[in-house]
């Protein structure tokens, strides 16, 4: 091997097979180590529009059938949907999460959809702050408004 | 038998924009795209670019978009394509010229998931034992050949500059799930960046296209769900 | 428009789309709730709206988008929920099913509660 270096004039076989393939691509070690303890913002808004997704799936069509169809066509007992017994079950702390998730979690499903059908599919290729924002945004805000609603039932 | 190939030609140095050819090749039936395209550049137009190297489904350098679908040329065969087939440069990398195309931001990708095994504790005496279902978890995602079939089809990576593309994700996911491997949490912090992981909206194309058969987009969510409960858990 | 170009991304633009519908209606939900907190008269204003054919229609509409998102979705997990039993793998099928006797179980429930409480 040493021979060979001196032959080819001072550059070893290392340096040459070392040089022909840069990695310079090293993980960003910004963030310390705390960085694992606090998820990053997207998994957060996926893990969002997963349960939401989960929700949608699940509990959103029984309930469309019933309140949007079943009860206008009198498929339903008379006083299924009374003031009084829907007030009375609203009531109920359990009640209010159920409803809570019923409608916030859909929210959730369409604002992370939405965002990236504007990106990717209406071409829109900036304005990530705004767009995020705004559906993420709308979302909270719908939050809010129902949580507020269920504590005045 | 005849077959027609209208190739999507490229040169900067003689025109500016791009444009279609159309060539006439006699070739067998049993042949592959690959061959036609040789009939054309070593018969009949020498300018013709493309890249190849094993002609057998291996190496993946002829990845190119064929009748409107990712496929490896010399693994789609002319009988299959007869009589008219299209063929172009695979899309959302730069084209250099004709079938050419700059596979720089795909490797750009795939290196930054530190695609080699980190692990720095005392190497054991012999090999590093792995048992055989340890083994089979990342198994699908070795088979990877880089050929960029599902990266250059997922709508995502057309559009979002900086998605590192399912190619860099499956190179990742086969090092994360080794039992041999500890580098598992860098890769899914760089992964849990806006770049990686997450822009996954499981269009399902890379799957269709790959090559090898991969799950890719099984594979990209077992990533983000090591993601989810390496945060929790 | 790289979505219209093939039936396959056209329905993944459907796919998408179903989510509209679901967050038209959380709305309805929220108007809903916000009938029931105002009182008596507002929440029986909403109970005659919902009986309007219009209102069918549309909850048909939702329906219909809400069902191809819950399709769509059970076909989803079932090709990214990988259910290993030592070196054995549920297969896809079976994933769907119980999926499917799961949605028909809490359907059920939700059934429940409001005919009979």
């Amino acid at each position: 091997m040493q021979e060979r270096r001196k032959e080819t004039g001072g550059i070893s076989l290392d340096d040459a097979l070392g040089a022909s393939e840069k990695w310079d691509f090293e993980p960003k070690k910004k963030k310390p180590e705390l960085y694992l303890t606090i998820p990053p913002k997207e998994l957060v808004f996926w893990a969002l529009f997963s349960a939401g997704g989960m929700v949608t799936a699940f509990l959103i069509p029984i309930h469309v059938a019933i309140l949007g169809i079943a009860f206008a066509a009198g498929w339903l007992p008379d006083d299924a949907l009374s003031y009084e017994r829907v007030l009375d079950f609203a009531r109920h702390p359990l009640a209010k999460i159920y409803l809570g998730i019923l409608v916030v979690m859909p929210l959730y499903h369409w604002a992370h959809r939405f965002r990236y059908a504007v990106h990717h599919q209406l071409g829109v290729h900036g304005w990530k702050r705004l767009v995020a924002t705004f559906c993420y945004g709308t979302a909270t805000l719908g939050t809010a408004l129902t949580v507020w609603i269920l504590l005045r039932i | 038998m005849e077959l027609t190939l209208r190739i999507r030609r490229y040169n900067p140095e003689v025109r500016e924009d791009p444009w279609w050819d159309e060539f006439t090749v006699d070739v067998e039936p049993w042949d592959h795209v690959l061959e036609a395209l040789h009939e054309v550049k070593w018969r009949q137009d020498g300018t013709l670019a493309l890249r190849r190297s094993c002609a057998h489904g291996i190496c993946g350098s002829d990845a190119m978009v064929i009748n409107g679908r990712n496929d490896l040329a010399c693994r789609v065969l002319v009988k299959d394509v007869a009589p008219k087939v299209t063929v172009e440069p695979i899309r959302g990398l730069r084209v250099l010229k004709d079938l050419i195309v700059d596979m720089d931001a795909f490797f750009d990708g795939y290196k930054r998931m530190l695609p080699y095994l980190i692990n720095d504790e005392e190497p054991p005496v012999r090999e590093r034992l792995q048992s055989q279902e340890e083994r089979e978890r990342f198994d699908d995602t070795t088979k990877c050949i880089l050929c960029a079939a599902c990266t250059t089809s997922c709508p995502i990576f057309w559009g979002d500059e900086g998605y590192v593309g399912p190619a860099a994700i499956v190179n990742a996911h086969r090092f994360i799930f080794d039992s041999r491997d500890r580098g598992a949490r860098q890769r899914l912090q760089i992964l849990g960046e806006k770049t990686g992981v997450f822009r996954c909206r499981t269009t399902f194309n890379c799957t269709e296209a790959c090559p090898r058969g991969i799950k890719v987009t099984q594979a990209i969510q077992e990533v983000k769900r090591a993601i989810m409960f390496d945060r929790l858990g | 428009m790289w979505w219209l170009r093939t039936k396959a991304y056209r329905r993944f633009a459907a796919r998408e789309a179903t989510s509209l519908f679901a967050a038209a209606f959380s709305l309805v939900l929220l108007l809903f709730l916000f009938g029931l907190s105002r009182g008596r008269q507002a929440y029986e204003g909403f109970l005659r709206w919902l009986e309007r054919p219009g209102t069918v229609v549309l909850s048909a509409v939702i329906l219909a988008a809400i069902l191809y998102h819950a399709g769509t979705w059970f076909r989803l997990t079932s090709h990214i929920l990988v259910v290993r039993l030592g070196r054995l793998v549920v297969p896809r099928k079976v994933v769907i099913s119980g999926l499917v006797a799961l949605w028909l179980l809490v359907s059920g429930l939700v059934l429940q509660l409001y005919a009979r409480f």
